[in-house]
């Protein structure tokens, strides 16, 4: 068997390989996203003490460790039987924000502009924010800018910008004061006049995408606070590929809906609804399931993206748009809620003692798409049962699918271009996979595209 | 002046934190050029003749320990970035089971999994513990922390292109705190939620294992600063790297023991779930676990043979 790699495949968060199979006459086979690495946080968590685990859940992964952070607080909060006052509520929410617009902005501008802004004819070496630096050193910038503000709310409200401390069961440890919410402020709305210029150019992405790239029917879920978006409030909505609504779910609900298989080729699991439809998450399944971002520049470029792409949308490249979307909502609202007086205010948690409910369910709306966490403890709460649900386990489906999808259009008589090669892992790019959540990852490989060629075949 | 990033089992944050130096980037990347970062850009392979390689992560797959001594060969300089790399970081915990039991947790056994799951097999197979890179490679300059924080990188990510050296505090999380210790008479062990600690005084004081004594500083204390106690994620301090008979466990006990006046041995059985409480992210260090009094090995047998 040959087996011709392209390894690594690169700018996403995380390493894993895509296999291509090609029979005799050098065509494509079958074509798999295959994930190299596993973790094993369900496992190790297991005979930990409950509240260690939003210390120890951000260290799946660290572009989204504030997703983790918060969704395992909300099981503790559960588990001890509190609701966080106000004042910790919403900065629970600043922190989240902080993490959507270093997140999205890292994604948008770092990782993926490179494959529009530069194209798929550079150079390898060019086609990265560094090259972007080189031929747009001002929209580098500002790139630079955002991400720096994302990172910056979530160190005065986490206590660090990377694996964030302060949310603990009942609310938050720690409260903003004046000077921090005054500088927060002002650094938030100078992000927020960049995301409005940078729609320019999420436009300009949009009129050019091609809707057919990739694509793939299937059903979506994700949180809906009645139609409003929202990645903290209201259940969670599932509708099937054709639009019908499948149901709503809270809590422990989440089991009548969701399962989970896996194939001994990848340590990355499936998921799928129970009945075995395929449904996708993240920005572009949000968008699917609200009618209105909430916040009017966020709105006004919902609206343009409906005119292009329609109400109900299946097209994969459209996530990077929804991407962007998402990320002008989170600076508006950022700044909405850094000029409320409630972030400042002096209750942000109510003291807990001892476990209340033996089991403590948080779902929340990750970058990347619904993030569960569950746990079972004991009554002196040791974990005695853990189970997380992630984005890109949802989306595994749809990658897989689509990587084959765009290798049997590129890969002509057994070879790939370097320009194909970056086709495929655009492809698996939409989606921001963050293959460190969806493994709890142990050991990790780079994402590699290996073709396998066997040549036993080619020699009859 | 080249550089590289390699990330082993670790979660990319240390490579986002390199990034968290924000527009101080842009006057690096004038005075060195990143060759390899697969997190960032396309090179697929780490290039020969790299000055100053950052490797990232903690070896935990035969894949890892591959591309570890890939760039070592390649590389002038090696420099273990962050506690994962350090001293093997929270994958360590991963040896408080062994891997087959993890795999049917993770497939089969968890509530949205089924028992016919088939397990992976068609994938690298697990060393048969975690380990830092140090215990594996020759280390040329070790950064910890989980990351490591932006105003230290600051200093010395531009120092190590010039190739320069800076002195740094090499102090605990204690030294960098601003808590001042109050009365300990009631002292009785709190676990690290319960209750509302005072902002004022040391948290330890206070009841709650807060590892500042025992961890390398460089944070600015950034936890107890937000009223939670330390968990270690900077690694062992100074103190216990280097004296054979200390270790974090001991120097736990011993330090609230001198604090409160109750006797070690009692001390000792009040403690709880000390894999996760105290050993985090140096359970995976072979250096941490040689110590003749390390409680890790104990740990890792515990977990292994239930
Ligand atoms: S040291 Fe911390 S931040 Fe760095 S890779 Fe390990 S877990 Fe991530
Ligand atoms: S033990 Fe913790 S709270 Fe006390 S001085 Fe040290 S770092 Fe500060
Ligand atoms: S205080 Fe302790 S846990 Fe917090 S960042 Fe510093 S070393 Fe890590």
């Amino acid at each position: 068997m040959t087996q011709i790699s392209i390894n690594p495949v690169t700018r996403i968060e995380g390493h894993a390989q895509v296999l291509i199979d090609l029979d005799s006459t050098g065509n494509v086979q079958k074509a798999h996203f295959k994930v190299v690495e596993l973790r094993g946080f369900e496992k190790f968590l297991v005979g930990a003490a409950v509240e260690e685990a939003p210390r120890i859940t951000p260290r799946i992964c660290g572009i989204c460790p504030t997703s983790h952070h918060v969704a395992s607080a909300m099981a503790l909060d559960q588990i001890y039987g509190v609701e966080p006052p106000p004042t910790g509520k919403a900065l629970r929410e600043l922190l989240m924000l902080g993490q959507y617009i270093h997140s999205h902005a890292l994604h948008f501008f770092m990782l993926a502009a490179p494959d529009y802004l530069i194209g798929h004819e550079a150079s390898r070496g060019e086609r990265n924010v560094l090259g972007l630096v080189k031929v747009n050193p001002d929209l580098a910038k500002k790139a630079i800018e955002v991400r720096k503000t994302g990172q910056r709310i979530t160190e005065a409200v986490g206590g660090k910008p990377i694996h964030p401390a302060t949310a603990v069961p009942g609310g938050m440890s720690h409260h903003l004061d004046d000077a921090h919410k005054s500088a927060l402020y002002d650094m938030v709305k100078g992000s927020l006049a960049i995301a409005r210029d940078g729609w320019a150019i999420a436009r300009e992405l949009m009129e050019k995408t091609d809707i057919t790239f990739a694509t793939i029917t299937t059903g979506f879920m994700g949180l809906s606070n009645q139609g409003t978006f929202s990645f903290q409030d209201g259940s969670v909505q599932v509708i099937g590929a054709d639009r019908t609504a499948i149901g709503s779910f809270r809590g422990t609900e989440y089991l009548n809906y969701i399962e989970e298989y896996s194939e001994a080729w990848s340590y990355l699991k499936f998921c799928r609804r129970i009945g075995g439809e395929y449904y996708r998450v993240g920005p572009l399944a949000r968008l699917n399931l609200v009618n209105r971002m909430g916040t009017p520049s966020a709105d006004e470029a919902l609206k343009e993206y409906r005119a292009k792409f329609g109400e109900f949308v299946q097209s994969t490249l459209a996530y990077n748009i929804a991407r962007y979307i998402e990320f002008l909502w989170a600076c508006e609202r950022a700044l909405q809620l850094l000029g409320d007086p409630i972030v400042t205010g002096d209750k942000t948690r109510i003291a807990v003692d001892t476990v209340k409910n033996r089991r403590g369910v948080g779902i929340i709306e990750a970058p990347r798409g619904t993030l569960i966490h569950d746990y079972t403890v004991s009554e002196g709460g040791i974990i005695e049962k853990c189970n997380l649900i992630v984005a890109t386990c949802q989306n595994n489906y749809a990658i897989d699918r689509g990587v084959e999808q765009i290798a049997r259009g590129v890969v002509a008589n057994g070879t790939l271009t370097e320009s194909g090669t970056n086709r495929i892992e655009m492809a698996i790019r939409a989606y921001d996979p963050c293959l460190s959540c969806a493994t709890h990852a142990l050991g990790q490989m780079p994402l590699r595209i290996q073709i396998n060629q066997n040549l036993e075949e080619c020699r009859r | 002046m080249k550089i590289a990033i390699e990330e082993l089992a670790g979660c990319s944050g240390c490579t986002i934190s390199v990034l968290d130096l924000h527009e101080q980037i842009l006057s690096l990347i004038q005075q060195a050029e990143i060759v390899y970062s697969p997190v960032i850009m396309d090179v697929k392979e780490p290039p020969e003749g790299i000055d100053i390689a950052f490797v990232t992560g903690a070896v935990r797959n035969e894949e890892n320990q591959e591309r570890l001594k890939t760039i070592r060969k390649r590389s002038k300089k090696l420099v273990a970035l962050g506690t994962c790399a350090c001293y093997g970081g929270i994958s360590g915990l991963s040896m408080l089971s062994n891997s087959v039991d993890i795999f049917r947790c993770v497939y089969q056994e968890v509530e949205t999994g089924k028992a016919g799951n088939p397990l992976p097999q068609e994938v690298p197979s697990f060393l048969y513990r975690t380990f830092a890179v140090g215990d594996i490679a020759k280390v040329d300059y070790y950064i910890t922390g989980c990351p490591p924080k932006e105003k230290y990188l600051q200093t010395i990510l531009p120092a190590l292109v010039k190739g320069d050296t800076v002195q740094l505090s090499k102090k605990s999380v204690c030294s960098e705190c601003d808590r001042v210790m109050g009365s300990v008479d009631k002292w009785h062990l709190r676990r690290r939620h319960e209750g509302i600690p005072d902002r004022e005084h040391c948290l330890l004081g206070q009841g709650y294992l807060c590892l500042g004594s025992v961890t390398f500083g460089r944070c600015g204390a950034a936890c107890p600063h937000h009223n939670i106690p330390c968990q270690g994620c900077n690694g062992p301090s100074l103190d216990i790297l280097r004296e054979p008979c200390r270790d974090i466990f001991n120097m736990m006990i011993r330090r609230i023991a001198d604090l409160t006046g109750i006797p070690q041995k009692s001390l000792e059985k009040e403690m709880y779930d000390v894999a996760h409480v105290m050993y985090p992210y140096t359970i995976g260090s072979l250096i941490m676990e040689d110590k003749e009094i390390s409680h890790i090995r104990d740990l890792i047998k515990e977990g292994s043979s239930q």
